[in-house]
């Protein structure tokens, strides 16, 4: 390879590493589910889960069967947990790739049979059980169980159990993070749900309730195991704890390159509909990166931009497929890197800092980049 | 495609089943429409049309080659791969091309025969130093007041000498001299209209020619007679959606291309009280049934739509209910009826009261542009319209006439 992409996202892998040991020791005991949902928050799936596996993880977590099929193709068998279901999901698939299924309620677990009433869902069972992890809603109001169903979804499971079809490998549920109060008040309703299911027979080797938030803040929620998604992209889900205060190191760096530059005089309009003024004679650099790419049109006119040095802000209205920078008494070469952002302890722009512009969380910056990019990877 | 036995096709199940979770239909009919009737209304200019950022989230190359039967002279793309993503597909069109970096591939795009737009004389010694047997056409950028890319008042002089060098030496082919507009009010529009003017004149003052002159996108196009000079770039009108802040798509006779649905995955009955999604934004009021909806801002759903967005279900309209998230949201249904598998229309063409693209951008502080370029991977493109291929959007062999 020569010259450098024109859009870039780097993963260092070795960042992923760190950031499952670190969360891995800090937790101390519980299993580490490494979710690579969504691509992997859009840092790539496959890399992403090979790095979390050889860093203790011992689970991968992903949204869907898709999801976890591609996974399997790459080679990966790691056990991987798959909860967010069609209503008409392709459980055959998912148990012939031994993917554990998340299971949010009696109908889905009824179509866990070897020949369902509407004749679909239907696993051709060899000898080997189908794994589930019952899911509880604690209070999410999304997927799970809530408890009148509890009852009824226990003891077919235990029955299903008894016939050889089922093991119910784990009972779990997700946080909603409005506060430690409510997140404790979930817990007990888990816990509830952990002592009927055992009552009802069931016998779940583990247990998982926090994802990185709880499994930072609360350790009683960390059970036998926690799911770590955004903490293993080496971004705090705090709003006011950064990646660095956690001992955590941003895996992701998002740049493209001066395409342009040019000296205007004060005053000049920069961008649709000329939100943006310079305010003396500046130099402006155009950079390749727009909304197309996922840049966050809202980070108009204040989101940060690394160039040459120094951290810049963009000038004017984000648009499709770029964007400008106000150097002001600076200047730039065309072809110079522009670092949208990356690990602040290298000088970039923090994924926070584009969130904040931008009114959301850092989740979504990093989750809803475009196909655009090439993605390389740090080992 | 490859035929699907007529039981299967038609049974009740599998029809249901063999929609994909997460869709976006693009009705080709609908956008060619759009492209017909802008086209009449900027004739005797032609129409140059945009499909950049893979046809505005659309697709690019079924959208190109709509466009083309739908009567467009040529097509613009952002950069050179792009461009030569069209014409490995087979498109012989005029291809318009204008990002380019230091590294781009000068030489492949002369090759292909791409027209290149040209803001700066590194890109003109570029072009030479690849050394193509062809001279490709080159549109010469004037900033006449964006300050993206286009070379300054004071750098214009040096690159149309450059050019018209470039030209007789046989490296390029001095073709047309275009701006863009910022959109900023019809003032600012139109002393940009001036400026670009006094630019040409500057060219042809020093002995240039230009065949071709353009500036208009969708809104000048639309609303700015005098700056539709040879042809319009037209862009986001043509997929249905409105350039401007105080007319609807609809308002002027655009029909949105785009519709976005979703089957609900799943559905619960929670008593009064019940928090729903991070932060519990939403609390039930009474008991009530809960949908999920597959589509969170992986796929492109913005988050900052919380509280604000609604979306059409068994056609009825019903507010997200709690924050959105990464995969997923709900919608507090009440009483009502739903069953997983129904159908979440998210944003469509709004015949029915259901939001447009245009409602979405409004949700989220931003411009319908934004929307449909960022529906995600994980949305399946569907294409509806007679005689397009489902699944690719292309032209079925067969509907030639």
């Amino acid at each position: 390879m020569s010259a450098p992409p024109l859009r870039l996202v780097t993963v260092d892998l070795a960042a992923v590493r760190h950031n499952i040991y670190t969360l891995g020791t800090l937790v101390d005991g519980p299993h580490v589910m490494a979710v690579v949902k969504a691509n992997a928050y859009g840092h790539g799936a496959v890399p992403v889960a090979k790095a979390a596996l050889a860093a203790g993880a011992t689970y991968l977590g992903v949204a869907d069967v898709t999801e976890a099929l591609e996974l399997r193709a790459a080679g990966i068998t790691a056990p991987i947990l798959a909860w967010l279901h069609d209503a008409e999901p392709n459980f055959d698939a998912a148990y012939d790739a031994e993917i554990d299924l998340g299971i949010s309620s009696v109908e889905q677990l009824q179509s866990l049979s070897r020949t369902s009433a509407r004749g679909e869902n239907t696993i051709r069972f060899n000898s080997r059980a189908a794994v589930v992890h019952l899911k509880i809603d604690t209070g999410l109001g999304r997927n799970g169980a809530l408890d009148s169903q509890w009852e009824e979804l226990f003891e077919l499971a235990e029955q299903r159990e008894g016939e050889g079809l089922i093991t119910v490998r784990g009972i779990f549920s997700h946080l909603s993070n409005t506060s430690d109060e409510e997140d404790v008040k979930q817990l007990a309703v888990f816990n509830g749900a952990v002592a009927m299911a055992r009552e009802a027979g069931l016998n779940p080797e583990f247990r998982h309730l926090a994802s990185t938030a709880a499994a930072i803040r609360l350790p009683e929620t960390r059970l036998d195991m926690v799911r770590i998604g955004i903490g293993m992209y080496g971004l705090s889900p705090f709003f006011l704890q950064s990646s660095a205060e956690l001992g955590l190191r941003p895996a992701m760096t998002l740049e493209s390159r001066v395409i342009a530059v040019k000296t205007v005089p004060a005053d000049t309009g920069v961008s649709y509909g000329y939100s943006y003024r310079t305010e003396r004679e500046s130099t402006l650099a155009l950079v390749a990166l727009g909304y197309a790419d996922g840049i966050p049109r809202r980070g108009s006119n204040g989101a940060p931009v690394f160039i040459g040095g120094k951290t810049y802000r963009v000038a004017g209205r984000i648009a499709m497929d770029q964007l400008v920078v106000d150097l002001g008494s600076d200047t730039a070469e065309v072809g110079d890197r522009a670092v949208l952002f990356g690990d602040p302890a290298l000088g970039f722009p923090a994924a926070d800092d584009w969130a904040s512009a931008a009114d959301t969380i850092n989740y979504e910056i990093v989750t809803r980049l475009g196909d655009r990019f090439e993605r390389r990877y740090q080992s | 495609m490859s035929p699907i036995p007529p039981d299967e096709e038609f049974g009740p199940d599998r029809t249901k089943a063999a929609t994909p979770e997460r869709m976006a239909h693009i009705d080709m009919d609908m956008f060619k429409a759009n492209v017909v009737m802008l086209r009449e209304l900027v004739a005797p200019a032609g129409v140059m049309l945009a499909v950049k950022a893979n046809g505005y989230g659309h697709g690019m190359i079924p959208m190109a080659w709509a466009a083309l039967q739908a009567g467009a002279e040529s097509l613009a793309v952002l950069d050179i791969p792009a461009a030569l993503e069209l014409r490995a597909a087979g498109v012989n069109a005029p291809v318009f091309a204008w990002m380019h970096d230091p590294d781009a591939d000068f030489s492949a795009a002369a090759d292909a025969d791409i027209d290149l737009g040209i803001s700066a004389i590194w890109q003109l010694d570029a072009i030479a130093a690849a050394g193509s047997r062809i001279a490709p056409r080159v549109h010469l950028k004037i900033d006449t007041g964006l300050s993206r890319n286009g070379a300054t008042a004071v750098d214009w002089p040096d690159l149309v000498r450059a050019a018209m060098a470039a030209d007789a030496a046989g490296s390029v082919t001095l073709y047309a001299a275009w701006s863009h507009l910022a959109d900023a009010s019809p003032a600012d529009d139109a002393v940009a209209l001036a400026k670009f003017h006094e630019a040409v004149d500057v060219a042809k003052a020093l002995g240039a020619t230009f065949s071709k002159l353009h500036i208009a996108a969708s809104s000048a196009g639309i609303r700015m007679p005098e700056a539709r000079l040879d042809f319009v770039r037209f862009g986001i009108a043509a997929y249905g959606i409105s350039p401007f802040d105080d007319a609807t798509g609809r308002d002027l006779d655009l029909g949105p291309v785009m519709t976005l649905s979703a089957r609900v995955a799943s559905v619960k009955r929670v008593p009064a009280g019940q928090g729903v999604s991070y932060g519990y934004l939403h609390r039930t009021e009474q008991e009530s049934s809960l949908a999920l909806v597959p589509l969170g801002y992986a796929d492109g759903i913005p988050r900052f739509a919380t509280g604000k967005a609604r979306v059409m279900l068994n056609g009825k309209q019903y507010p997200i209910a709690g924050r959105i998230a990464m995969d997923q949201f709900v919608i507090d249904v009440g009483d009502d009826p739903v069953s997983p598998g129904d159908h979440v229309i998210i944003f469509s063409q709004g015949w029915l009261g259901e939001p447009t693209a245009e409602d979405w951008a409004s949700f989220a502080g931003t411009i319908g542009d934004e929307i449909v370029a960022r529906i995600g991977h994980r949305v399946v493109r569907r294409y509806i319209g007679v005689g397009h291929d489902i699944d690719t959007g292309l032209w079925e062999p067969g509907y030639n006439c």
